[in-house]
């Protein structure tokens, strides 16, 4: 499964992006596990953002999920820290 | 209080408390409510003191009232404690500056527009530092600040510079006040705003005039190697930085380069370059220090309830001609904002900003 990840917003405004493929990954399996869960549970209804906090888009096996600063479930955030490697 | 927790902004309570889903409304209303009760009771502790005797009035108090906590790199706030109002510095160097940062920016808002902290009421001022590990942002959650501690390679810590103090807890001042839609045009101007008074902040606490003011947005945040001066410039949108790991800043000055597209809230990070240059061409223009006549014309736009929520960059230039010649007349002021918002390529809306204020909940009564 790829499952990608791009981070738009924050107080920097530095776009992020990267992406794994789970087959290839020495931790795919917990990744996909983390996809999973994170797509699962929807994002805070009508999306009570922060200003200046971050925006994700995750997608993973075809599906999309947008979430937002500081509403993130722990796997959500685990997923994007271990995908985008920072700042989740 | 179930999905709805306390950091949700009020006017998105307000929102929600509508909702047509009934368990949605129903966690909303109970929310404000306890909101409301809560503001009571500070109203009530601000009018009666903490000793119970009677005071003459509920005006709110000439100091801050600063609490930081420590996250402890982790993601749930406020954290503990660490240093409260009135209390010496600690071994902690983040914790300092956030407290100094909110005192400077509360003596700002008070000394140059007699604005008590936030809400206009003496709210009290909360930061939490160290949030989450190698966190390269700062952010306002509709109650407190939250500072990281950045990567140590891209980014330092996000305390260093005072404007990004002030930038977020301008944030919190636009949400108990002109509470721009935080998209597109109007998301633009809340960013522009938040630049604005942040740089007012570092300029009012270094007295500096405009024309010594580096009109930087971020300055000391990048870290050694990075090549860059800032993360935004207000003199010179799109020159901030220019770097492999973070690109090149990508601010238009005038709406020549306006930006449309869906990442980041429709670019209001990037747009907000256009009402940053319209100030810094006003505030240049009319010398002397800029939070005295362009900073006061841009907190009677902010603050005067006749801006939209969902204004746009025509509205918001028509609102402040209005407050320039409201509060100045027909003289230089007036022709400052006008050329300036002629140079970034902003035509005034023909009728000045209408509608009704969308103010949040409970706090519609604003101070003249
Ligand atoms: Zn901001």
């Amino acid at each position: 499964m790829r499952i990608e990840v791009v981070r738009s917003g924050g107080f920097t405004a530095v776009p992020r992006q990267a992406a794994v493929e789970t087959a290839d990954h020495p931790e795919g399996a917990r990744l996909a596990a983390l996809a999973e869960a994170a797509l699962a549970s929807p994002a805070a209804p009508d999306a009570p953002a922060a200003p200046d906090g971050f925006r994700y888009t995750v997608t993973a096996g075809g599906r999309t999920l947008h979430c937002a600063e500081p509403h993130l479930t722990p796997q959500q955030r685990e997923l994007i820290h271990r995908v985008l490697g920072e700042g989740a | 209080m179930g999905v709805f927790c306390s950091i949700v902004p009020p006017h998105v309570l307000d929102r929600l408390a509508r909702s047509s889903d009934p368990s949605v409304s129903a966690a909303a209303r109970r929310t404000l409510e306890h909101d409301a009760r809560q503001r009571t009771r500070r109203r009530l502790a601000t009018a009666i003191g903490p000793s119970g005797a009677t005071a003459v009035s509920a005006r709110p108090a000439d100091q801050p009232d600063r609490t930081v906590y420590d996250a402890r790199h982790q993601d749930t706030l406020p954290g503990r404690r660490l240093r409260a109002e009135g209390t010496p510095p600690i071994a902690d160097t983040s914790a300092n500056r956030a407290y100094d940062g909110l005192g400077a920016t509360f003596e700002t808002y008070l000394r140059a527009y007699g604005r008590h902290s936030v809400d206009g009421r003496g709210l009290p001022l909360t930061a939490s530092v160290h949030y989450q590990e190698d966190y390269n942002n700062a952010f306002w959650n509709g109650e407190q600040m939250v500072f990281g501690d950045g990567d140590g390679r891209v980014f330092l810590d996000f305390t260093i510079p005072v404007d990004v103090i002030g930038h977020e807890l301008t944030h919190g001042v636009t949400q108990y006040t002109a509470n721009l839609d935080y998209q597109g045009q109007s998301g633009a101007l809340n960013e522009s705003v938040s630049d604005v008074f942040g740089s007012l902040v570092k300029q009012y606490s270094l007295g500096q005039t405009a024309a010594q003011a580096d009109w930087l947005i971020g300055a000391g945040l990048l870290a050694p190697g990075i090549h860059g001066k800032a993360l935004r410039s207000m003199a010179a949108p799109g020159t901030a930085y220019d770097d492999p790991h973070l690109g090149k800043d990508p601010q238009p000055a005038t709406m020549d380069g306006y930006v449309s597209g869906s990442a980041d809230e429709g670019g209001v990070h990037i747009n907000s370059g256009i009402p940053n240059h319209a100030f810094y061409l006003v505030a240049t223009a009319l010398g002397g220090h800029a939070w005295e006549q362009a900073g006061q014309i841009w907190y009677d736009v902010l603050t005067g309830g006749s801006l939209r929520a969902d204004a746009d960059f025509a509205h918001f230039a028509a609102a402040t001609e209005a407050a320039a010649r409201a509060r100045y007349g027909e003289g230089a002021q007036l022709q400052a904002v006008r050329a300036a918002w002629s140079t970034v390529g902003v035509a005034p809306a023909a009728a000045p900003a209408s509608g009704l204020p969308r103010q949040n909940p409970g706090e519609q009564t604003q101070e003249a």
